[in-house]
């Protein structure tokens, strides 16, 4: 029972991430119809750059609010030099290449400037072996904060995407880009936009990620991405709400089967996931279904 | 520079080539011979991707997988069963093909994005099963003592091989592959591959199933990269999961765009260029991830069709260079000749019955009822939105009817995915050409006879006389159709190109190569010249006169006068007129749907 508690509450805590990451893959995706294959590395950066400052003695606030400017400028670079380009190549093989290029990029210039061992994470939040008693299980403070951050965090990026002339901009764009435009919505600063607000999600899911793992090198985000996509996908691609409904889901069901099967078990989850649910319903559970236009 | 390209690409420079290469091998150091093995095995790596991807646009970022598989699945069956070489390759590589079929699963429903992201997982996947699946793989410690030719431990059948007879058996598989591959694409089941992944929604309408192509790309892609991975693992005789990581996958992308997506000789430069890069220039090894990262985001802006770009060279996509022509081995018939008379007697060629078409409660079509008949050629007319390119679309099989049935030949097809419809002999074109831009226009119109072919893969793999002989008569129905066109002399052109009156034009000798019985065209005559047009109707009247029922949309009306028997017009989704077009003229109906209603005024 205790172990089940803890299972949860850890599959919870991770899935609120996934959350935070998928809503940051997003936001790109309803500006430009383009999802960021370098996201990964985006996370990878906002941890890692933390991770170092704060090892050569710099405030960890300080640190991490560095981190996350990095991270935001980090996805203003990717829109500019591999997203608009792209975008007049027909079909999706022009960004997906260049993205995954721009992650790879970050990737080799990590291992470059810190080498590829893995980097102690300092404690942000709590210290690792705080613990509360819930239900008779010990529980880590820590999943409990980074749960609730990542909840806040969606929960006010959904409330600002609703209600600010901002998420108008947003939800007009997506909604068809020209009459946006004809409309006089700034639709270049909406998309700039959206590649920023992504970048700091990316940046602090990073921090919050490689606070609960305790390290960062510089293969960490790779991992993340996929688990956050299929999170987006099985939530619907599109879709806030269906992004934290999926990512809790893929977050539980990954520590159940991994502490009660085996983690190689745990592996093959999402995959098994993504493609049971591509198969069978590929909207996702709250999306909607793409109409295909002659 | 092109005289270059031909000489490096000519067979008998080829062929002269390797042959030097194999006898070299016994006289050159060990090392270079391995560097040798290891360009053969990029080589088919880079051909594996570029047939995924560069053919049928189907971006994968986990190709290292399918080469982990086959590199394991070879060493393993020849250690733990012991199996000869050549029996343990071909099992790895058939065991990856497998592996590429299930992944393929969702490919029939999904866009491109979600297939390259599924494909980042499998690759991952791999690599991690790979570390954790300790009992088979042996994790992270990889397995050790594979049987190896450069530690002359791989024997075949007694005889013990080294590096050089290694690369020898590796050099002859290669051009086998190669040329099998070379056959493949260039028939027309290459031609299908690449419609795929021009447009998804034309490839349907020439008879070709987008998931059933997307599965066989997968598998044979899984298939040659197993290959290359079985004859991997007897190269280096010892696996660890660290050689099929992401980097291999991001590397062996990067072989194939470089190279050139598409492009056949492109992948060989692609393959040797980088197998030799990070063995001779130790800073392109030190900042390898950096280097290809940047390949990565900026090959698209700055080498979009890679190094054969850069050379020219270009991969054709039919057989018409290898069968030296067409020859004058039979006389040229465009279409089938179909008795109309015969045909009449069993009713009309297609009925649509009460046919009503809804999109979220928007009503496209109310109760359209409409026989046509062969060799008949009928105008659809109405003003814009009334509902005639939706019809079209029923009919073709790209929207599901909400209520009615559509009987072709006394059979209900309503709702029939659109290559069932093609197949069964429906072919359309649409408002805007859907050529592939970068196809010959004999090579487009080609690809409208897909669905006669008759002969399998493998025949067309291995040009059997069979293969070639169909192959021929259909391009001699090519010809034949350029001819009435007016398009014999663009025939080597590149479509995209040309003018756009002449690729409406050839879009509708594609339309024609398909020998259809019933032919939809959406607004053929919109943009051609007075020449132009002049070959359409010419095109159309010999369908006509050869027994296809032909449905023209128009807004032009002198063209549909001197063209049509018989004309319907449209409004707001219904039939409101059906006879000639004098009658049309005159009819009240029609009038007040193009000029509205005139006024009663009561002075």
């Amino acid at each position: 029972m205790d172990f089940l508690i803890q299972m949860i509450a850890s599959g919870l805590s991770v899935g609120a991430v996934y959350a935070l990451v998928g809503l940051g893959l997003n936001l790109t995706f309803w500006t430009t119809r383009v999802l960021n294959f370098g996201q990964g590395s985006v996370l990878m950066a906002g941890a890692m750059i933390t991770a170092v400052l704060v090892a050569r003695g710099c405030n960890v606030f300080l640190a991490v609010a560095l981190s996350l400017v990095v991270s935001a400028l980090i996805l203003w670079v990717i829109e500019f030099v591999g997203v608009r380009p792209m975008l007049r190549i027909r079909g999706s093989m022009g960004w997906v290449v260049s993205t995954l290029g721009a992650g790879i990029f970050l990737q080799g210039s990590a291992s470059w400037l810190f080498g590829t061992q893995a980097v102690a994470f300092p404690d942000v939040l709590f210290k690792s072996s705080d613990t509360i008693e819930l239900l008779g299980a010990y529980i880590s403070v820590q999943y409990i904060a980074v749960f609730v951050i990542s909840v806040v965090i969606v929960g006010l990026m959904e409330l600002f995407l609703r209600r600010s002339t901002w998420g108008y901009g947003v939800r007009a764009v997506a909604h068809d880009r020209e009459l946006a435009a004809l409309m006089g919505i700034p639709v270049r600063r909406v998309v700039v936009g959206s590649f920023l607000v992504s970048g700091l999600l990316a940046g602090a899911a990073g921090v919050l990620v490689a606070q609960v793992s305790g390290t960062v090198d510089p293969n960490f985000g790779l991992h993340l991405l996929i688990l956050s996509f299929v999170a987006t996908v099985v939530g619907g691609m599109g879709s806030a709400v269906g992004s934290l409904v999926g990512g809790l889901t893929l977050g539980v069901i990954e520590k159940l089967v991994g502490g009660y099967v085996s983690p190689a078990a745990a592996e093959m989850v999402a995959f098994v996931l993504l493609v049971a649910v591509l198969t069978i319903r590929p909207q996702g559970l709250f999306g909607k279904a793409d109409t295909v236009k002659v | 520079m092109s005289k270059l390209v031909d000489l490096i690409t000519n067979t008998w420079t080829l062929a002269v080539l390797c042959v030097v290469l194999a006898l070299a091998a016994g006289f050159v150091e060990t090392g270079t011979v391995q560097m040798w093995s290891f360009v053969a095995i990029n080589i088919l790596l880079a051909q594996s991707i570029n047939l995924l991807t560069g053919i049928t646009g189907q971006i994968s970022l986990g190709h290292a997988g399918f080469f982990a598989i086959g590199a394991y699945a070879s060493a393993l069956l020849m250690k733990g069963a012991g199996l000869p070489l050549p029996v343990s390759v071909v099992v790895a590589a058939a065991i990856s093909a497998g592996a590429g079929y299930l992944l393929s699963i969702p490919a029939g429903r999904v866009r491109e994005f979600y297939l390259a992201m599924m494909s980042l997982a499998f690759g991952l996947i791999v690599y991690e099963l790979a570390r954790e699946w300790r009992g088979l793989t042996g994790g992270v410690m990889g397995v050790r003592g594979v049987p190896s030719a450069q530690i002359g431990t791989l024997s075949l059948f007694g005889w013990v091989l080294d590096s050089a007879w290694y690369f020898r058996i590796l050099l002859l598989s290669l051009i086998g592959t190669m040329i099998a591959f070379r056959n493949f694409v260039k028939s027309h089941y290459g031609r299908a591959f690449y419609a795929v992944h021009v447009s998804e929604i034309a490839a349907g309408t020439l008879g070709v199933s987008q998931a059933a192509t997307k599965r066989a790309a997968y598998a044979l892609s899984g298939g040659i990269a197993g290959l290359a991975g079985g004859f991997y693992a007897h190269l280096v005789g010892y696996l660890t999961p660290e050689s099929f990581g992401l980097m291999r996958s991001v590397e062996i992308l990067v072989m194939s765009i470089v190279g050139g997506l598409g492009s056949l000789t492109g992948q060989v430069l692609g393959a040797i260029v980088f197998t030799y890069l990070p063995q001779r220039l130790q800073a392109f090894s030190d900042y390898q991830f950096m280097a290809y990262g940047l390949i990565l985001i900026f090959v698209f802006t700055l080498l979009p069709n890679g190094l054969a770009g850069l050379l020219k060279t270009r991969t054709r996509y039919s057989k018409f260079d290898q069968l030296g022509g067409i020859g004058n081995a039979s006389p040229a018939v465009a279409l089938t000749q179909r008795h109309s008379d015969k045909a009449a007697s069993h009713g009309p060629l297609i009925r649509v019955e009460q046919v009503t078409m809804e999109f979220s409660g928007l009503r496209a079509l109310s109760g359209v009822s409409l026989d046509l008949q062969p060799s008949c050629i009928t105008a659809l007319v109405g003003p814009n939105g009334s509902g005639k390119s939706t019809l079209v679309n029923v009919i073709s099989g790209l929207y599901k009817p909400t209520s009615g049935r559509i009987l072709f030949k006394g059979k209900d097809i309503g709702g029939q995915p659109s290559h069932r419809i093609a197949a069964a002999g429906i072919t359309r074109t649409f408002q805007d050409p859907r050529n592939v831009p970068s196809f010959t226009v004999r090579e487009n119109i080609l690809m409208g006879a897909n669905r006669l072919y008759v002969h399998g893969p493998l025949a067309a793999a291995l040009n059997t006389p069979h293969a070639k002989a169909e192959e021929r008569e259909m391009l001699g129905r090519v010809e034949a159709l350029m001819a009435t066109a007016g398009l014999t002399h663009h025939a080597e052109d590149i479509i995209g190109d040309l003018p756009y009156g002449i690729q409406r034009l050839a879009e509708v000798a594609r339309a024609l190569a398909s020998d259809p019985e019933l032919l939809l065209l959406d607004e053929p005559a919109a943009g051609l010249s007075e020449h132009e047009a002049e070959r359409l109707v010419q095109l159309i009247r010999m369908a006509a006169d050869h027994g296809v029922a032909v449905l023209v949309i128009d807004h032009h009306m002198d063209f549909l006068a001197r063209l049509v028997n018989d004309v319907v017009v449209f409004e707001a989704g219904e039939v409101i007129y059906r006879g000639d077009m004098d009658g049309m003229r005159s009819n009240q109906a029609v009038i007040e749907a193009y000029l509205g209603k005139e006024e009663v005024s009561h002075a």
